[in-house]
């Protein structure tokens, strides 16, 4: 009977494989969020051409409405509109790294408003170039602040990847519920699920610790 | 040699400078005084570039403040030392010296570092090298300002109300820094409402006044009772000011 075959080692592997594609699609669309967030944030700091208005009510429409819906809107609305293919992990690729790019953004935003701008007229004044200022004065500082935002963010992101499941893509989620649905067991299946994404998590938090520390503010590359 | 010719400035509706002509020659120590809104801090800062200048024109070196290359050379020939001192909070005091050096003037990175090491010692802060600036009270904050001015090698070093943040005692000692670089024969130009040390160090002493120059004296001269107190605008600013 359908549902109480017991587990197997099979089963295993298959919460490997599944572990294997929940931090694949947290990591890519986290790093893929960093760069577009990093680029939509700097665009609007610097009000280049005139489109970081538009940009901001992009991520402000992202940041505002469910994670699920946009996850729809990509899955079955990209392929619709372009008629091309879409895999599930590329659609909850895409859809996440919008995601975290819209409050990247944000992020970015805020913490190179949290700088003392007067230094950057000071370094102005000693003919540093407008790149050099970035790279050298707001980057570092503006990291610093960033950086426990960064973090939090993460850990929140990868609670959300959980939502791909329902199009299809066999994370940590839907092995969960392919093993809960043939050995209907679901209070020893969803706590090690449970357990899995805490203990990623956790590492996250752990690896941000590092990195907030690395990027405080008085530490922040003190090597110029 | 700084010309400045017929300068205005103006905030939107505010005209904060309002023709102002001016020539500082080299090794030259010029005090700006005036009193608050007078368009003394807008003037250097239309000196270096950090305000854009409304009309008129102002020449460093032959180099012109309205062209963004030329306004680059003259960054690198006029340094600045700010009245909220600006350092970087995230520079050690050592590379807060060094970082415009090795960015800017493309000296290697050990020679810059020995160079502000040199300058930190002349200001006797060379036990401070490695750190922060949060952990600075507001004269050693100033003093590291003046070494990472002078550590541009300017020819010309902007002083933009460098003690007002000041308590007395922190005053003096920047004071007697800049008493020594103004000897040394760097040409200094100087916004202040320290009286008594612009008297001590300056060449000469321009009034300004609702933005134009009322005055434009020697400094025996201004401080004279018939040349610059003979003015009432004058002898009423420095009474105020506490100098008789």
């Amino acid at each position: 009977m359908y549902g109480d075959q017991g587990f197997t080692i099979f089963d295993l592997q298959l919460w490997a494989e599944g572990l294997g594609i929940t931090f694949g699609v947290f990591l890519s669309s986290s790093i893929l969020g960093l760069i577009f967030g990093s680029i939509i944030g700097l665009i609007r700091y610097y009000n280049i051409i005139g489109i970081g208005r538009v940009l901001m009510l992009g991520s402000e429409f992202l940041k505002n409405s469910p994670v699920l819906v946009q996850l729809f809107l990509v899955y079955f609305g990209i392929p619709a509109l372009f008629t091309i293919d879409l895999s599930p992990v590329e659609a909850a690729i895409i859809t996440l790294s919008g995601n975290t790019a819209a409050f990247i953004a944000v992020i970015v935003i805020s913490s190179i408003d949290a700088i003392d701008k007067k230094q950057l007229e000071a370094a102005r004044s000693f003919a540093l170039s407008e790149w050099q200022i970035l790279r050298l004065i707001i980057y570092p500082q503006s990291l610093a602040f960033a950086m426990p935002m960064f973090v939090s963010l993460a850990i929140n992101q990868l609670q959300v990847t959980s939502l791909v499941s329902v199009i299809g893509v066999v994370d940590l989620t839907r092995v969960g519920d392919i093993i809960n649905q043939r050995t209907f067991e679901p209070f020893i299946v969803w706590p090690i699920i449970g357990v899995t994404y805490f203990v990623l998590a956790k590492l996250v938090e752990r690896i941000g610790a590092r990195l907030e520390q690395r990027f405080s503010v008085h530490q922040a590359s003190s090597e110029i | 040699m700084i010309e400045i010719h017929d300068l205005h400035k103006d905030f939107g509706d505010l005209k904060v400078l309002k023709g102002v002509d001016l020539k500082i020659k080299p090794g030259e120590v010029v005090s700006i005084l005036g009193g608050s809104g007078s368009g003394k801090s807008t003037l250097i800062r239309c000196i270096n570039g950090l305000e854009k200048i409304t009309s008129g024109s102002i020449f460093v070196d032959d180099f012109d403040v309205r062209n963004k290359k030329d306004l680059m050379e003259i960054r690198k020939r006029c340094s600045t030392v700010f009245q909220q001192f600006d350092l970087y909070p995230h520079l050690s005091v050592l590379d807060n010296i060094a970082l415009a050096p090795i960015n800017v003037l493309k000296q290697n990175k050990k020679d810059a570092k020995i160079k502000a090491m040199e300058l930190l010692r002349s200001v006797e802060l060379e036990e401070k090298a490695s750190v922060y600036p949060a952990q600075l009270s507001g004269g050693q904050k100033q003093r590291i300002g003046i070494c990472r001015a002078l550590a541009m090698e300017p020819n010309y070093l902007l002083l933009d109300e460098v003690t007002s943040s000041l308590d007395p005692e922190m005053t003096a000692e920047v004071l007697v820094i800049l008493k020594k670089l103004a000897k040394e024969g760097i040409t200094m130009i100087s916004v202040t409402h320290e009286i008594g040390f612009a008297q001590e160090i300056s060449d000469r002493i321009v009034f300004l006044d609702e933005g134009k120059i009322l005055q434009n004296l020697s400094k025996d001269e201004f401080f004279s009772d018939e040349g610059g107190k003979s003015d009432p605008r004058i002898a009423k600013f420095l009474s105020k000011m506490g100098n008789q």
